[in-house]
C-alpha cells in the first residue's frame, strides 16, 4: 500500500531536492502545498500518513507546531537545515514533531528520507465495515457531522457507544445519560480524542444502545466540550479561509 | 520502473496547473456580473499567485519543452491580469483575449500532463529487464 505524504514547501519549483527524492520512491504518493493554510484545508478533507514541513528551521517548526494544535494525532516531520537552537529542538520534541537535517550529501539524504517513509508507512488498512443494520443509529459523516449527532444524542439523554469508522481509523465515544463519558481514537483518549473526531468529514458511524464504559476519561459537561471544540474548529477553518477564494 | 525526470516534469506541471486554476478563480471572480466586493486580502492573494507564475512559468515550460509554444501566451495573460480590479476594468475585447490565452495555456499544459501520466503508467508496468530488452531490440519502451 502507498504511503501518502503531504509536503509543505514554500518554493517547490526551485527548492526541490527533497521532492525529487520523494518522486523517485516507489509506493509513495505526495501532495505538495505552498502555504500552511492550503495544508490545513487539505488535512481537513483528506487523510495522510505523514505531514512533512520543509524550510528554514524556525519557520518550519513554527508551522509544524501550528498544525499540531489543530491535528493532535497527525504524524509531523520537519526537514530543515541543521539548527543549533536548543529552544527550537525542545519545542519540536515537546510537540512530538520529528526533526531531520537536510545538510548532507544526496546519498545520505536519500537514505534518511527512505527511513522516515518506512517508519511512517501506513499501519492501518481500510477499516472493516462491520455495520450491523440492527444498530439504533447508522449514518454517514458527509451528511451529519460528529458534533451534530452527538448533540442530538446528548439532548435525548442516551447511553451507549458511538463507533466512527473512516480512512483515518476507528474511534469510539461512550455516552452515559447524555454525557460523554469516555472517548478513544488510536493512542488518544478523552477530550483529545473527541477533538479529533470533531474534525472528521468523511466516514461512517453507528450507535449501540446500552454499552457503557467503565472507564471515564471525559469529565466536563457536553456543552463545554461542544463550545470548545466548535471554537477550535472555527480557528482551523479560519486558517483555511485565508487562502483566498475557495 | 520510475523515471525521475518524468516524475519531475509531472510534478512541475501539476504545480503549474494548480496556479493557473487559482488565477482563473480570481479572473472569474473579477468578471462576475454581480460585481462582488474585492477585498485587499484577495488582491494580495492574486498578486502572490501572479508572482509565482511569473517566477516559475519559464522554468516549468522549458523543462516540458513548451517554451516556444506557450511562453508568449502566458506572458500576455500575466501582463493583462495586473490585479483583480484591473481585470474587472478591462474592455470586452481584452477580456476575450485574456480568457482565450488562459484557455490555450491551460489546455496545452493539461494535455501534456495527461501524456506524461500515460508514459508513467506504461513505465510502472515495466521492469528493468523488459525495458532493457525493448531497448536492445530497438522497440520503443513506452
Amino acid at each position: 500500500m502507498e504511503s501518502r505524504l503531504l509536503i509543505l514547501n514554500s518554493d517547490p519549483v526551485f527548492e526541490d531536492r527533497v521532492l525529487a527524492m520523494f518522486d523517485a520512491m516507489r509506493k509513495v504518493e505526495t501532495c505538495i502545498v505552498r502555504t500552511l493554510s492550503e495544508a490545513i484545508y487539505i488535512l481537513m478533507r483528506e487523510n495522510f500518513d505523514l505531514f512533512v514541513v520543509e524550510g528554514e528551521a524556525a519557520v518550519a517548526i513554527g508551522q509544524a507546531t501550528n498544525t499540531r494544535q489543530h491535528f493532535p494525532s497527525l504524524e509531523v516531520m520537519c526537514l530543515t537545515q541543521k539548527t543549533n537552537d536548543a529552544l527550537l529542538r525542545e519545542e519540536a520534541t515537546l510537540q512530538n514533531i520529528g526533526l531531520a537535517s537536510t545538510d548532507c550529501s544526496d546519498r545520505q539524504l536519500r537514505g534518511r528520507l527512505r527511513r522516515i517513509v518506512s517508519a511512517f508507512e501506513r499501519k492501518t488498512g481500510t477499516p472493516a465495515e462491520g455495520i450491523d443494520p440492527c444498530h439504533s443509529l447508522v449514518g454517514n459523516l458527509n451528511q451529519f457531522s460528529a458534533a451534530e449527532i452527538l448533540q442530538m444524542s446528548c439532548m435525548s439523554q442516551r447511553s451507549g457507544r458511538f463507533t466512527f469508522k473512516s480512512s483515518r481509523g476507528n474511534s469510539e465515544i461512550y455516552l452515559h445519560h447524555g454525557m460523554v463519558r469516555h472517548a478513544t481514537y488510536s493512542s488518544l483518549e478523552g477530550e483529545d480524542a473527541v477533538a479529533e473526531i470533531f474534525r472528521w468529514r468523511q466516514g461512517r458511524f453507528y450507535f449501540e444502545e446500552g454499552i457503557i464504559s467503565q472507564v471515564q476519561t471525559v469529565n466536563r459537561p457536553w456543552t463545554h466540550l461542544l463550545i470548545d471544540n466548535l471554537q477550535k474548529l472555527d480557528e482551523t477553518m479560519h486558517l483555511t479561509s485565508v487562502a483566498g477564494i475557495r | 520502473m520510475r523515471d525521475t525526470s518524468l516524475e519531475t516534469q509531472i510534478r512541475l506541471l501539476t504545480l503549474q496547473v494548480e496556479n493557473w486554476k487559482k488565477l482563473h478563480d480570481f479572473i472569474t471572480y473579477a468578471l462576475d456580473k454581480s460585481k462582488p466586493i474585492i477585498s485587499a486580502d484577495q488582491e494580495r492573494h492574486f498578486t502572490e499567485i501572479r508572482g509565482l507564475l511569473l517566477q516559475e512559468t519559464e522554468h516549468v515550460f522549458s523543462q516540458a519543452n513548451l517554451i516556444a509554444e506557450l511562453s508568449g501566451k502566458a506572458m500576455n495573460v500575466l501582463q493583462r491580469a495586473s490585479s483583480i480590479r484591473g481585470v474587472r476594468d478591462l474592455p470586452a475585447e481584452e477580456t476575450r483575449r485574456l480568457e482565450s490565452d488562459w484557455n490555450a495555456v491551460f489546455t496545452k499544459i493539461g494535455v501534456i500532463q495527461g501524456q506524461l501520466k500515460i508514459r508513467r503508467k506504461a513505465l510502472l508496468s515495466q521492469n528493468f529487464l523488459t525495458l532493457s530488452l525493448a531497448r536492445l531490440f530497438g522497440r520503443k519502451a513506452a
